[in-house]
């Protein structure tokens, strides 16, 4: 199990931003984005044997050309003022049919991941991901922000449209993050590492729709372009938005209007749509598993596929 | 260049052995319990019975499987598998066992390291059946895929077809893929199984195999028991044309190496698979 450098660059003072898959896809996308747009350099690989599956082999003529699985790759970027370093992963670690990733594998990529980063000088590391709350499709996303030290707290309060779990309604200042995310600032701080996780918003109802959403990259992109003080032409997100919510909108009516889903939710949706986010009272987690057992068995029957895909 | 992360640990040794086979650089037969035709499962099971082999090395089912208590099947309790097998034959050696449903890299890496390192095998194959539009007394074929073309070669005078194909790969081709990173030769045989017969043993499909195998080892084998069940399994499904018109026809189309529509194809793999198994127990849950 290891690391594969191609390249070893001299950084200086690089802040690390990792990214990989999950609910709507918000950390993945906001972080490639942000690699894509910064012109960063692919340098090392994580092997990925111990960690996935294959998901491909190439047979021709008889002879096993290739068998390809997930990849985990590094990126840099020098830039004027501080470097950039990048790690994006195409799956997480996930053990025993688990979603997320969880166990001994997810805790050996945490620490590959940093281990790579402290050989590199960083000190700063950007994890990204959803925040899974009570908002309507058509509404903005904000970003909740979790630091892992105190200290981080009043730079992170700074943040534009950023949120701390403390001032998030109904959860008082708890909550826990899963995968890759929530485990590397764990990991992180067990090295002395100063470590962000940056989730963008998602409505609870689409916490398991095969789309991206997004909105929440966008929001999440915007903050992490801040951070290290460069401008992103967002556009491409804002139209991919435009279609993702389309679809949304497509998804739910047919829902509706085939009574697909109990009255009782459907007037839960149309209540977040005017109202205002702090006036909304806590959904509770049986009312929550009610409702998400309901459509994420419609999403898994696939009820959406007679829908335009993204 | 690459290093290693300080949290990586050493990995133990996942299997027991009862003893040291005598063996002379053998060539490994895998056979897996999930397999279309039960060719796999099948094939060693028949070799294991001919070359009177026994069991000398198991790998345990820790890590590798769920363990959530055991499956039923025919009325009789079922438990995963992976066992090795030597017999009179010093030049072979025998696995038989369930794919592993997690940690499939390191299981493959603990079957080689038994391979390698117990019996100090030369090479391997794997027995496989592969779902096609053919009718059950079509001709099977063998397709074959290797991790070095020097093997191909090697193999090229025994006549299996060379395979092309991208896809999801299965444990075999995986197999192939983490020996050929070990320096180990590996070769994969794929035979043609009618897709209605993909959930019940085939017996041709089996004999094809086992005719390459018995010419590539002069194995001497005899074949007479796979006869009879290929017989028994012929008039079966004779019977079942002659009662049911539509399979009659489904089959017919086969033969005349036409293609069905999808419900034809799960109704003619329903009613053969009922046919054959009804001599057996019932499922128990």
């Amino acid at each position: 199990m290891g690391i594969r450098l191609y390249s070893e660059p001299e950084l200086k003072d690089p802040v690390m931003f990792c990214g990989w898959p999950g609910i709507g896809n918000i950390g993945i996308i906001a972080i490639d984005t942000l690699r894509m747009v910064s012109h960063a350099e692919e340098f090392g690989e994580i092997e990925p044997w111990e960690f996935f599956d294959p998901y491909k082999v190439v047979i021709r003529n008889g002879l096993l050309k290739e068998l390809l699985f997930p990849s985990n790759k590094f990126c840099f970027r020098k830039l004027d003022g501080r470097d950039l370093l990048f790690f994006i992963g195409e799956q997480q670690p996930a053990e025993l049919g688990r979603r997320y990733a969880e166990g001994q594998k997810a805790y050996q990529m945490a620490n590959l991941v940093l281990d790579v980063a402290q050989r590199f000088g960083c000190r700063r590391i950007y994890t990204s991901g959803a925040a899974v709350t009570q908002i309507h499709h058509t509404a903005g996303s904000r970003v909740w922000a979790v630091p892992n030290s105190e200290k981080l707290i009043p730079e992170v309060k700074g943040y534009e449209n950023t949120i701390l779990m403390s001032e998030t309604e109904g959860r008082g200042e708890q909550g826990v993050i899963t995968g890759l995310n929530g485990l590397l600032l764990g990991v992180a701080k067990k090295r002395g590492l100063e470590a962000v996780c940056v989730m963008g918003e998602i409505p609870y109802y689409l916490e398991g729709a095969p789309w991206p959403y997004p909105k929440a990259s966008k929001s999440v992109l915007e903050v992490l372009a801040n951070v290290i003080g460069i401008k992103v032409d967002l556009n491409r997100l804002d139209e991919l938005t435009v279609k993702v919510e389309e679809q949304i909108e497509n998804f739910l009516d047919a829902l509706f209007r085939n009574e697909a889903i109990p009255t009782q939710f459907k007037e839960e949706i149309e209540r977040l749509k005017d109202a205002e986010r702090t006036r909304l009272g806590p959904i509770t987690e049986d009312e929550k598993k009610k409702m998400m057992e309901h459509i994420d068995e419609l999403f898994n029957q696939g009820g959406w596929k007679d829908e335009k895909s993204v | 260049m690459s290093f290693s992360t300080r949290e990586a640990g050493r990995m133990r040794n996942p299997f027991e052995s009862e003893g040291q086979p005598d063996l002379k650089n053998p060539s490994l037969i895998v056979g897996w319990q999930e397999d279309a035709g039960r060719v796999g499962a099948g094939v060693i099971e028949y070799l294991c019975d001919k070359i009177k082999a026994k069991s000398f090395c198991e790998i345990g089912p820790e890590g590798f499987f769920s363990l959530g208590g055991a499956a039923i099947r025919k009325d009789v309790a079922l438990f995963p598998r992976c066992t090795f097998y030597c017999g009179d034959r010093s030049d072979v050696v025998l696995f038989g066992g369930n794919e592993p449903e997690f940690e499939r890299f390191r299981f493959l890496h603990t079957l080689l390291d038994v391979a390698e390192h117990h019996c100090e095998a030369k090479e391997l194959f794997t027995i496989n059946g592969t779902v096609s539009s053919i009718a059950h007394s079509s001709e099977r074929k063998i397709l074959t895929v290797c991790n070095q073309s020097q093997f191909q070669n090697e193999l090229f005078g025994y006549g299996p077809e060379a395979m092309t194909w991208e896809g999801t790969p299965a444990i075999s081709s995986y197999l192939l893929w983490v020996a050929e990173r070990r320096g180990i030769k590996a070769a994969s045989l794929w035979t043609t199984v009618p897709f209605y017969l993909a959930a019940v043993r085939d017996p041709r499909a089996m004999r094809e195999i086992l005719t390459f195998l018995d010419r590539k080892f002069t194995l001497q084998l005899d074949l007479s028991e796979l006869d009879k069940e290929i017989k028994k399994q012929d008039a079966r499904i004779a019977r079942l044309r002659q009662e049911d018109a539509d399979i009659d026809k489904s089959i017919g189309l086969l033969e005349a190496r036409l293609s069905l529509d999808e419900q034809e194809q799960m109704e003619l793999a329903k009613r053969v698979t009922q046919t054959i198994e009804q001599d057996r127990p019932s499922l128990s849950t």
